[in-house]
């Protein structure tokens, strides 16, 4: 389990998302490992039909196992059957070490030796690929030119730089970059044209062409074997397997084209093949050793060069993403800025609201904690005493209905932030506490001062301010809250009746003043000439929400305070 | 206005006898300003300040300024769980404030267990103490014993004067990177239901390692 905490924190480490994390360890893990699926993933921008084509091939290719040991046919020598399945088996674990490999850098094929050392891994990989045309000079044949070209083609996405090599190795590796199926199918085919001339068996052309010469005198099946024609013949195989086997070389149902070249292997000699496809298997062998030596399952070189997650280490798309990226994280922080800015419940927390309420909540906890074990401490009918009393107390503290504003309208002279200060000492002044109610009237006082004239005149502006202004409110008014709260549990003398009486009319004054300022902003934007009245109702919307939200937070404060009222009665 | 963006939220508590200037202390950090005269705190006190760490990580310090006094000790007690680093704070001119310190020392571990705190002892008022005969030398702690008794109970330990400005900055830094370095390492962790630290509004996805790595160890428990 530590092994693959480690791994994670490896991948994380590079900068992949989790899914992608995942999905990488799910293949990793899996056996059968899909080249095919890799190649998907990682060259979408790639010609599709070639790639499925090679897959289907791919899937076939047991069939085609199977039918040649059915048939027991007679041109095929065994050995090389043998040979054949096996090194497919080989080539098949090739892509891995190609693709691990990319960076050692080996000037010429005959230098295979040094194949595995993997020490300039870093430079290779930020190279950007290096176009491939200048091998398809060397190429004599048009045959074989096309299907190296497909080959070059589905690859060059895919090589790192592989300036060196010669042609057929470059295609040859490119080809198993690719999709290493298509080489699969090809040597199961027996149609080997690149594979020999990759593995420079003598005169590779002159062998090429005599197959495609043997081909075309049998059958009027075009010689190069592109990927769909390998897959129709699949197809016929598939079909009539029986037929096919009964019959001689020349009525050979899927293959002119096989039989072609089963002759060809069985006049030119078995030697050319087989010695081509030994020399393929050591190179493969000796690759997977060096790549393997130390690092089971390539795993570390696969996440070095990043190609279990799909991506191509380019480094110009590399830095592309790059500096995407960093626009966009600017972008998002501005905006996260901005919506901060005219965010409740952040500027609440700002104004210290949250954590006022969140100390209240805490105290509220203790002390109902505190009544409960009073009432386990006492005798069934004390606890029911108690539990009458508490109710007693939670009625006192139920909001009043929503009464006609019979406030007298403030005398002349007073300003409205001296008659909000006076009503609130008029609610408090049983509670007997000293609770400071200057913040919040200087607070209000300064919104009256910027509604009766501010330079802001924006309809954003004001918005901000009015959100803002609740926001501030609301957290002040939690604070009285919290205040009271902790004074009363330190009074010394408790008078339930009237601190809960008090602490309703506190309550009534606070949410009545959150409507005030609201109304106070509303109208301030209403009286604004805006060309944009949609947008101005929709602020105006928000802040009647927000207001709402204020007299939510503000009635929650006084539900978390009853417990402290309730103990003192207790 | 100050770049609201941080990374983290801190919560760490400041507790100590009464008197000796642990609001001061506050407002200095807070406001850089010194106030000759405040009234007692009543309750707990709520003051917050954005800083950097050495590696440029922004860390919103939320402070919890609780009320010394004797009679408000049975509420301050409720506010301790939730801080994961706690300023013990004495007066280097007052004896006794320095000897309740253990007995705060106490009180915090007890209180905000399981989670263990980074502690700092800070002896506040050394522009009052006097290093010369002519004021008086008013000190009654000295540096040396309160290094000593910092270093027997692993605490950060400085003085400070909150009229001048001396350490004031230290003080809280010193406590904040250490929490953060324990985060780094993974000794602290985000955790839900505990606001001892909170991942801040620049991480509004929470994709933050210490978040996942407690996420996979909750899972393979279970």
């Amino acid at each position: 389990m530590h092994t693959s905490d480690s791994e994670d924190f490896e991948s994380a480490d590079e900068g992949h998302g989790s899914p992608e994390k995942k999905e990488r360890k799910k293949r990793l893990s899996s056996s059968n490992y899909s080249d095919n699926a890799l190649e998907t993933d990682q060259q979408p921008q790639e010609p599709k039909p070639s790639a499925t084509a090679v897959k289907n091939i791919a899937k076939e290719t047991d069939g085609w196992d199977d039918f040649d040991i059915d048939d027991n046919e007679p041109i095929a020598p065994p050995p090389t059957k043998a040979k054949v399945t096996d090194s497919k088996k080989e080539v098949e674990q090739k892509p891995t070490n190609v693709k691990a490999d990319q960076k050692s850098q080996v000037p010429c094929w005959d230098e295979f030796d040094d194949w595995g050392q993997d020490d300039t891994v870093s430079t290779q990989r930020t190279e950007p690929p290096k176009p491939v045309q200048n091998k398809q000079s060397a190429q004599p044949d048009p045959n074989i030119k096309e299907v190296t070209d497909r080959l070059a083609a589905a690859s060059t996405g895919a090589s790192g730089g592989w300036g060196g090599w010669g042609w057929s190795v470059d295609s040859l590796l490119s080809t198993a970059t690719a999709g290493i199926s298509n080489i699969t199918s090809q040597v199961s085919q027996g149609i080997s044209t690149v594979l020999e001339t990759g593995i420079g068996a003598p005169d590779p052309e002159e062998l090429a062409r005599s197959s495609v010469k043997a081909n075309e005198a049998k059958a009027p099946v075009p010689a190069p074997i592109s990927a769909e024609d390998g897959d129709k013949l699949q197809g016929r195989q598939g079909s009539s397997p029986e037929a096919g086997a009964n019959a001689g070389d020349a009525a050979f149902p899927f293959g002119s084209l096989f039989s072609g070249v089963s002759k060809f292997v069985e006049t030119t000699g078995t030697k050319v093949i087989s010695g081509g496809l030994d020399t393929l298997e050591t190179i493969g062998k000796k690759t997977m050793e060096v790549l393997q030596d130390g690092d089971p399952g390539l795993a570390k070189k696969r996440a070095l060069l990043g190609l279990g997650a799909g991506d191509k280490p380019v480094l110009s798309q590399v830095l592309r993403e790059a500096k995407a990226k960093a626009d966009e994280d600017d972008r998002v922080r501005e905006e996260k800025r901005e919506a901060k800015e005219v965010h409740y419940e952040n500027l609440f927390d700002d104004f210290e609201g949250l954590v006022h309420l969140e100390a209240l909540e805490m105290l509220s906890k203790q002390i109902s904690m505190r009544i409960e074990e009073r009432m386990r401490s006492v005798d069934a009918d004390k606890r029911q005493d108690i539990k009458e009393t508490l109710q007693q107390v939670a009625e006192l503290c139920e909001m009043p209905e929503e009464e006609e504003d019979d406030d007298e309208p403030p005398s002349e002279g007073v300003s409205k932030a001296d008659a909000f200060h006076e009503r609130l000492q008029t609610a408090t002044q049983d509670l007997g506490l000293k609770l400071q109610f200057q913040p919040l009237v200087k607070q209000y006082t300064d919104i009256l001062t910027y509604i009766s004239g501010s330079p802001d005149t924006t309809v954003k502006g004001i918005y901000k301010r009015a959100v803002s202004g609740l926001a501030q409110a609301t957290a002040l008014s939690v604070e009285q809250y919290h205040k009271a709260a902790e004074m009363l549990l330190v009074k010394t003398r408790r008078s339930t009746a009237d601190e809960a009486d008090a602490l309703t009319q506190m309550t009534v004054v606070l949410t009545k003043h959150i409507s005030e300022l609201a109304t106070l902003f509303t109208e301030k934007l209403n009286g604004l000439p805006s060309d944009n009245t949609e947008q101005v109702n929709t602020y105006i919307t928000n802040i009647f929400l927000e207001a709402g939200n204020s007299s939510t937070y503000i009635q929650n404060a006084f539900q978390l305070a009853l417990p402290i009222l309730q103990i003192g009665a207790v | 206005m100050v770049d609201p963006i941080f990374d983290y939220q801190f919560r760490l508590i400041l507790i100590g006898d009464s008197t000796v200037g642990k609001s001061s202390l506050l407002k200095y950090f807070t406001d850089g300003k010194f106030a000759e005269l405040s009234d007692p705190t009543v309750g707990v006190d709520f003051f917050a300040r954005i800083i950097e760490v050495q590696d440029g990580t922004r860390i919103k310090l939320q402070l919890w300024d609780t009320a010394g006094q004797e009679r408000f000790r049975s509420i301050t007690k409720s506010y301790y769980r939730n801080s994961v680093g706690a300023l013990l704070v004495y007066d280097v001119c007052n004896r006794s404030s320095f000897e309740h310190i253990p007995l705060w020392m106490m009180e915090a571990k007890r209180h905000i267990e399981p989670h263990r705190p980074v502690f700092a002892l800070v002896g506040c008022k050394i522009d009052l103490a006097g290093s010369d005969s002519k004021n008086g030398a008013r000190r009654q702690v000295t540096l040396e014993e309160a290094q000593q008794f910092a270093e027997q109970n692993g605490l950060h330990q400085l003085e400070t004067s909150a009229k001048t400005g001396f350490n004031v900055e230290n003080a809280f830094l010193i406590v904040a990177q250490d929490v953060y370095n324990r985060i780094q390492s993974g000794e602290y962790k985000v955790e839900d239901g505990w606001d001892g630290i909170k991942t801040g509004f620049n991480r509004p996805n929470g994709m933050d390692f210490n978040l996942l790595e407690a996420e996979t160890v909750q899972s393979t428990c279970c």
